[in-house]
């Protein structure tokens, strides 16, 4: 008796775990789900009073914004891909080396690790003003490289804090069996360090290219027309002639759409990523 | 003699490792904070760049601008605002959804994907379904008889606010569920053996371990909130008037769009300043603790 009523409230509590689940789910990705609708209606389903959730989908819209005349869009996805590609490269090319010189030998672990770390803190803004000035002098503005530089800044940050997570991992033994067959620094790293760091590499790209493609603030100071990104771009379709409804969430729908896929890869590493700063930086 | 080589040859190489990244972040961050703080005692304007030393002008114009305690003042409400509601929302969260998570990993990315995209397109994706006219959310309260203008002065703050914390409770969920289950399940057995169950447990015993991680997302969202730029600038642009004008959305205004760039600069440096001594504040004591 004391069982059966026990287990049925024990249902009871399962049941609105799943109900709190499920309105937690609809509210944050609402957003998320009503533009992806809307971007697949017809003008006059968009309009309709109340709002239609079954309605037969049409791709007018994604080809209306990818013909668009006044706003290149496949031409700012490009950059996004470029920025975020580029910019991560760089930031693995800089921070592996440094993360194993730090592990390994200490150097710059104490202040180094710790100065770096913090820097994801500060405010971006800060910088945008000397960097519009440099840029200009250098002739960096508006241009892709530009922007994959200040991703590579962005991105730095993390990736260092992973790869000395990893680092870490590595059983000191096999760096030593290399050290003893004679193999400088540099060819330790190559041949023992690199290969093993696929799966952390893996991380780091996808967290990078997540946080480099979201970026907004620099893609709207630094560039005009030639390396605009979908973050900046997307905006175009809401500001130039009202909004057009169906066009402006084909776009949202595109430039949300890499991250979102990448995310359900990443997302583990987020938590991973944070705590580790912590505990280590 | 020749073991003391080695090691220092060991050490030369390794430095040289890092040399690259110093460099890097030498030239694109140092160096520009040194232009920074160069044109924040100079008269710096668009047509001239280098512009000539006038003392503490553009602070004083900085401290004594109103608007600039109005905008710190959004900033610093804003991120305790929703620093507290993220974190709150995000503990009860961790405990009501950690059974059902815990058995199907897969359901956890659902609720990850908002903090996937980039807040700028999620302003403009509020500003879409919040639209007065159009909006599925405003219609849909109207059915209901409650007409709402989100986007209107009486509740632009709250909605600014809700947008932030919709998109980010989810990054709090997420580093406080990794805590929790990093807890062992032996550790929670061994709790229940000696009589503690339910909230006693959660209290005693959970809550207490997953303390560093608290720690953290309050540092890393109180930091993000107090920054924020992206999603308000799209919704609101700092208005009406200067209503959401955030600390980061006041500099970018000084700059382009009234030119007053010896005052935006000088706020930059002041804004640098606060920040890392909020840093270094805080790293004490995190050090302190663990």
């Amino acid at each position: 008796m004391i069982v059966s009523r026990r287990s049925r409230f024990d249902s009871v509590i399962h049941a609105l775990r799943w109900v709190v689940f499920v309105a937690v789910a609809l509210l944050v990705n609402f957003p998320i789900l009503s533009t992806m609708l809307t971007s697949f209606k017809n003008n006059a389903d968009i309009n309709a009073y109340p709002p239609k959730w079954i309605f037969s989908p049409t791709l007018e819209h994604y080809r209306t914004v990818l013909a668009s005349p006044n706003v290149d869009y496949v031409h700012y996805i490009l950059n996004s891909v470029f920025i975020a590609t580029v910019g991560t490269i760089f930031a693995i090319i800089l921070t592996l080396p440094a993360a194993y010189a730090m592990v390994r030998q200490g150097v710059g672990k104490n202040w180094l690790l710790p100065v770096i770390t913090n820097l994801r803190a500060l405010p971006l803004i800060i910088f945008a003003i000397p960097f519009y000035f440099m840029y200009k002098q250098v002739g960096l503005l508006d241009t892709r490289i530009g922007l994959a530089l200040i991703s590579c800044i962005i991105n730095i940050p993390i990736a260092l804090v992973m790869f000395v997570g990893f680092v870490q991992d590595v059983p000191r033994e096999l760096d030593d069996a290399a050290k003893i067959d004679g193999a400088s620094m540099w060819r330790t790293l190559w041949h023992v360090v690199l290969p093993l760091s696929r799966p952390v590499m893996l991380a780091v790209f996808l967290l990078s290219f997540i946080y480099s493609w979201n970026e907004f603030l620099f893609g709207l100071i630094l560039t005009t027309k030639s390396a605009v990104p979908v973050t900046v771009g997307a905006t175009f379709f809401v500001t130039s002639r009202g909004i057009e409804w169906g066009p402006t969430a084909a776009a949202m729908t595109i430039g949300i759409l890499p991250p979102l896929i990448l995310g359900l890869f990443a997302y583990p590493y987020i938590g991973k990523s944070m705590l580790a700063g912590a505990v280590k930086g | 003699m020749s073991y003391v080589s080695f090691e220092t040859k060991e050490q030369a190489s390794a430095r040289a490792l890092l040399v690259p990244l110093c460099l890097f972040l030498g030239a694109l961050l140092g160096f520009p904070t040194l232009i920074n703080l160069w044109y924040s005692f100079s008269d710096v304007s668009f047509q001239n760049m280098i512009g000539s030393f006038v003392g503490a002008e553009n602070y004083i114009a900085a401290l004594t601008n109103p608007k600039m305690w109005q905008a710190l003042g959004f900033s610093l409400q804003f991120a305790v605002i929703c620093t507290t509601l993220e974190v709150a929302a995000a503990l009860v969260l961790v405990f009501i959804l950690h059974p059902l998570l815990i058995k199907r990993p897969w359901m956890t990315a659902i609720l990850m994907l908002p903090m996937m995209v980039s807040p700028a397109l999620m302003g403009v994706m509020y500003r879409l379904i919040l639209n007065e006219f159009t909006g599925a959310i405003p219609v849909y309260l109207e059915m209901m008889g409650h007409a709402v203008n989100f986007l209107g002065r009486g509740n632009i703050y709250k909605t600014v606010v809700a947008i932030e914390v919709l998109q980010w409770t989810p990054f709090a969920f997420l580093i406080l569920l990794t805590a929790r289950q990093t807890i062992s399940y032996e550790l929670e057995e061994a709790a229940a053996v000696d009589g503690a169950t339910g909230f006693r447990s959660t209290f005693h015993i959970l809550l207490p371990m997953m303390k560093p991680a608290l720690v953290i997302v309050i540092f890393v969202r109180f930091i993000d909130s107090f920054r924020v730029f992206d999603h308000i600038y799209v919704l609101t642009g700092g208005g009406p008037g200067n209503l959401t004008t955030s600390i980061s959305i006041y500099i970018y205004k000084l700059f382009f769009v009234q030119n007053t760039l010896g005052e935006a600069v000088a706020v930059s440096i002041l804004l640098l300043l606060m920040s890392l001594t909020l840093i270094v504040v805080a790293m004490r004591l995190v050090v302190r603790r663990s």
